[in-house]
């Protein structure tokens, strides 16, 4: 983070550097090995991959070049297309509801209430629990518990579970993924709450201001930098959505919840690893547009990270 | 996870299993390469690939045994669950056991696995085995693998609820579903299915409604030649071929329990172990973990009648182990006195009747389990298939399709994708 706000200050580094000379040599050894290991298990392998997404290798054995075949191919290829449309649909959508939910929580928790450090630890287990366990868990309270339920109270809509219903099992896909990430953004709002400065708020409500415009004019502004970062970690989270997937519906009923990861690991283990590295190449390219874009549209706003 | 099985192994492996076995690798990777070199007292170590988690034990065994007759060789088990990282890091072992299957026959078709004709034991498997396995893939000139196990599947039925209704083990089409209305009637679930576990919706549903209408071998052997050429013009595709064969898929799918959308394999299992149903359309593997519900369950097994012809009805099969040695090996001459050892009959025919599977050997004997007993005279005149669904490449997400067509009861929709989808693959050369 700290490299990509830099520019948001353009001054302040060229003056330090003045003031202070060069960094220590020595700094620059301290990045090695960080960046040795950077390296050799992402940069490397992700090169290796791109240059092995224009061949027809598949993994082993001898190869040859296909140029952008397997590019094309992708273009037409109607299941990879479904999974980008849901996995993109399914990020926004959860990014939405669980920075929502987790804002909610995280002003409810900074307000003096009763219990707050164990409401805090009991929202924040969800965090530490493994998300194919988490997956599975809910795929039983979704197939058995919650039929069970719908069912004695007569709510017929819900009496067939919604993991075997396509039109409706996004909806599981969303729940779980939130209820798992909301504690990781709640931490960072608490963060991000507790550095608002407790005058700001005296002083607006002497004005007259109620809770309301409180949160629109003081907190929402001065968190804004945390909402970025939360919205930019959530969404890259969500678009490599698997384990959820896997434990709840398999990517099913029918191809309903194939995600971009689900089909790329599918290549793997399919004997499609070329055709799956390409598509990983655009799915790579695709979320650091997001990034960017993100990022771009923050800058515009002036919201400092 | 799901027991990665004799026929019908879940068709993708779970990331998490991928990442521990490779971690298991790479941990024994400095052991290895200490033992070669010093350790071994002048033996010779060799690495023998097997993974199917049942008889990981089993063949521990037999590996001391080896070694006791054969003190100059060591022999070293690996047991990584996924197969591919072997031959991606070129260390593919010296000799591998796996199930025979298009993933394997990757390997085979690009020449990875070296020629086993000369072997003494080569002579000795059934043709009508090893033919099975060229279905697949093969690599000219070469015997590439020595099929080493046949797992044979039907349909399973709880004996107890056919005796109380009355009912007889149908051998046409017409009786299975008259056997499937009195069921129904009788207010008793007439077949459990899980289609959440997509696999077993191909490995059951898809393969016993096409294997005894079509050959499938034959069929996606002439879907090769095509590739880009199926089509509603061509002499076969999914949507002619398959038609009939789907249309009985639809009418079985309708004596399903009502909740067979959200139950998955270990679901199954257990209901059919407790007795909730009185079909099951599951392989052998399957067996072992219903006994672990009800031990004293009586169950038995018969091939799916598809027609109204008895004798038409066959056997799905799966060779659920063969062995290789790759090309790759440093070791070759100790490779295949482990490959010969493992051959003999008496260590070949006891694997297979220890594990509710049948002998690749002429003159193997019989399987004498009570519950196989239903499916002995497929195998002995070789009236068998692999199953339809096993030559679907993985990146056609047929289980899924399958689930879409149960649900929406339009299969015809479901052969057209598959259509589509050969088409495309076949235009990148994808189909095996």
């Amino acid at each position: 983070m700290t490299t990509t706000t830099a520019p948001t200050t353009p001054a302040a580094p060229v003056g330090r550097r003045r003031r202070h000379g060069r960094p220590e040599p020595i700094a620059y050894l301290f990045l090695v090995p960080a960046l040795l290991v950077f390296t050799a298990f992402v940069v490397v392998p992700a090169l290796v991959g791109i240059f092995y997404s224009f061949t027809d290798y598949v993994g082993f054995g001898n190869w040859s070049f296909l140029g952008l075949r397997n590019y094309t191919a992708l273009l037409g290829d109607p299941g990879i297309r479904e999974a980008y449309g849901f996995t993109l649909g399914f990020a926004v959508v959860t990014v939405v509801v669980a920075q929502v939910i987790a804002l909610v929580l995280a002003i409810g928790l900074s307000k003096r209430i009763r219990f707050a450090a164990g409401l805090r630890a009991i929202f924040v287990i969800p965090m530490v629990v493994s998300g194919i366990v988490v997956a599975y868990v809910f795929n039983y309270l979704f197939s058995n518990t919650l039929p069970a339920f719908a069912t004695a109270v007569g709510l017929d809509p819900l009496s067939q579970s919604i993991l075997g219903n396509p039109d409706l099992a996004w909806l599981a896909i969303v729940v779980v993924s939130a209820w798992q990430t909301i504690p990781g953004a709640l931490l960072v709002y608490t963060a991000g709450l507790t550095s608002i400065p407790h005058d700001l708020y005296e002083a607006s409500s002497l004005d007259g201001a109620g809770p309301w415009r409180q949160f629109r004019s003081i907190t929402l502004p001065l968190i804004a930098g945390f909402v970025l970062i939360n919205t930019i970690l959530g969404i890259k989270g969500y678009l490599g959505v698997y384990d959820i997937i896997v434990g709840l519906t398999g990517g099913g009923p029918g191809n309903a919840t194939s995600s971009v990861a689900m089909t790329i690991f599918g290549g793997f283990t399919g004997g499609d690893y070329a055709y799956q590295m390409a598509n990983a190449t655009v799915f790579f390219v695709i979320t650091v547009l997001i990034s960017v874009l993100q990022l771009v549209v923050s800058r515009g706003r002036n919201i400092r990270l | 996870m799901r027991s990665k099985t004799m026929a019908g192994p879940p068709r993708t492996v779970s990331r998490r299993s991928f990442l521990a076995g490779a971690a298991g690798v790479l941990a024994a990777v400095p052991l290895a390469g200490c033992a070669t070199p010093g350790g071994g007292g002048g033996r010779t170590q060799i690495t023998f690939y097997e993974q199917k988690q049942e008889v990981i034990a089993y063949f521990d065994e037999l590996l001391r045994q080896f070694e006791r007759e054969q003190p100059h060789i060591r022999v070293v088990h690996d047991s990584t669950t996924a197969i591919a990282p072997q031959f991606v890091r070129s260390e593919p072992g010296d000799v591998g056991c796996f199930n025979d299957n298009l993933e394997l026959a990757r390997y085979i078709s690009r020449g990875q696995m070296s020629d086993l004709s000369q072997l003494p034991s080569a002579a000795t498997v059934r043709t009508d085995i090893s033919d099975l396995t060229d279905q697949y893939a093969t690599y000219a000139g070469r015997t590439s693998v020595l099929p080493y196990s046949l797992a044979a599947a039907g349909v399973i039925y709880n004996k107890a609820i056919f005796a109380e209704h009355d009912l007889p083990v149908p051998t046409t089409w017409t009786e299975f579903v008259d056997v499937c209305t009195a069921l129904q009637k009788a207010g008793v679930t007439p077949i459990y299915a899980t289609d959440r576990d997509t696999w077993t919706l191909w490995q059951g549903l898809f393969d016993y409604s096409v294997g005894s209408l079509v050959d499938p071998g034959e069929f996606f052997g002439r879907m090769k030649e095509l590739g880009t050429d199926v089509g509603p013009d061509s002499d076969v595709s999914f949507a002619k071929t398959l038609a009939v064969p789907m249309e009985r898929a639809k009418t079985i799918s309708s004596f399903f329990n009502p909740d067979h959308a959200v139950r998955g394999y270990a679901d199954g299992n257990l209901a059919f172990g407790q007795g909730k149903a009185a079909m099951y359309l599951q392989g052998p593997w399957a067996l072992s973990q219903i006994a672990m519900v009800d031990e004293d369950l009586e169950v038995g097994t018969f091939a799916l009648p598809v027609s109204d012809d008895p004798d038409e009805r066959q056997a799905r099969v799966n060779i659920d182990l063969c062995l290789y040695i790759p090309v790759d090996t440093a070791h070759r001459e100790e490779a295949v006195e482990l490959v010969e050892f493992l051959m003999r009959p008496e260590i070949l025919n006891a694997y297979n009747a220890d594990n509710l599977a049948y002998s690749t050997l002429t003159d193997g004997p019989a399987q004498q389990d009570e519950r196989l007993a239903g499916l002995q005279q497929y195998v002995d005149s070789a009236a068998f298939y692999q199953g339809a669904g096993t030559f679907v490449p993985t990146s056609i997400p047929l289980g899924n399709y399958l689930q879409e067509a149960i649900r929406s009861g339009n299969f015809e929709a479901m052969l057209d994708q598959l259509d589509a989808d050969w088409r495309r693959l076949a235009s990148r050369e994808a189909t095996v």
